[in-house]
């Protein structure tokens, strides 16, 4: 049961990124849609989509994206189960971050 | 989805508005000009009640020529464009668009553009001939039928002037004027003529 899920995704300008975040908000399982513009190229541009729900199928996100003209560069983040575990940071990120 | 949601949609994702406005001017312009070529030339060889009819069949005639050219030149125009610019699309996605809503936006368009291109002209020539029918019926004199239509026509061009005026923002009445002044040129050559 999915209950976040966050995307990279690549996609036309046009629909528009407020076409996309209404028709992936209609989908069922889905509380919240939040998606954002990270680069814009002539032709395409590339979006962070966050979505927030009860149980989210990832299968029709995917089949919706791809009917938007819009493909998944990659799933960045999930979060799963009847709690949403955040993300922590450790000893080894800050010794990865230096 | 409604359907005339879908089709605001793929209007939308097309980009084909101000392509369609363009054809639906040019091509209403073109309507116009050529009813009003013909009833000014019948009326220069001098146009009787038995003699109206050919003035609605080559209306007809022109008309339908008018819109078979018109959705046909502007279908394989615009599938042509819109097919290179998806191909472009593609090769920056990485990715076939043909099943997505781009893709079907895209062929939705060619269409669309050939339906505007197709019918504008057959609108503004069935507009201008309505007095040649009205006058078939009796309703009309054919001298009435005649000037009513080149009005109609004057009137269609101005029309069309002052909708470029309103898009553009500028003066609509100038625009307007512009548009009609074509109309008169050809009025005057043909009255020229009647009178030699």
């Amino acid at each position: 049961m999915i209950r976040r899920l966050v995307l990279d995704v690549l996609k036309p300008h046009n629909p528009s990124v407020v076409e996309l975040s209404e028709e992936l908000s209609n989908l069922e399982g889905i509380e919240g849609v939040n998606v954002i513009i990270y680069e814009i190229d002539q032709k395409v541009e590339n979006v962070k989509i966050i979505i927030a729900g009860s149980s989210i199928s990832f299968e029709s996100i995917k089949t919706k994206l791809e009917e938007m003209g819009a493909t998944i560069h990659s799933v960045d983040e999930v979060a799963a189960g009847s709690r949403i575990v955040e993300e922590v940071r450790t000893p080894q990120d800050r010794h990865a971050q230096m | 989805m409604k359907f005339l949601e879908k089709i605001r949609r793929y209007v939308n994702i097309s980009q084909i508005a101000p392509i369609s406005r363009r054809y639906f001017i040019m091509n209403a312009f073109d309507g116009a000009t050529t009813i009003l070529g013909i009833v000014a030339g019948a009326y220069v060889v001098g146009i009787t009640n038995e003699t109206r009819f050919w003035v609605i069949w080559s209306g007809l005639g022109a008309t339908l020529a008018m819109s078979l050219s018109g959705f046909v030149g502007a279908y394989m125009t615009e599938e042509a464009e819109l097919t290179r610019r998806l191909n472009i699309l593609e090769k920056s996605m990485l990715t076939e668009l043909k099943n997505s809503v781009v893709g079907k936006a895209s062929r939705f368009a060619s269409v669309w553009a050939g339906i505007i291109d197709g019918m504008s002209p057959a609108l503004a020539a069935v507009v201008c001939l309505m007095p040649f029918f009205l006058s078939s019926s009796g309703w009309l004199s054919t001298d009435s039928a005649v000037q009513i239509s080149m009005t109609i026509a004057l009137g269609i061009m101005f029309m069309l002037g002052v909708f470029l005026g309103k898009i553009s923002r500028r003066n609509v009445l100038l625009h307007g004027v512009k548009m009609l002044f074509v109309g008169l040129i050809i009025t005057l050559i043909f009255l020229a003529l009647k009178i030699t």
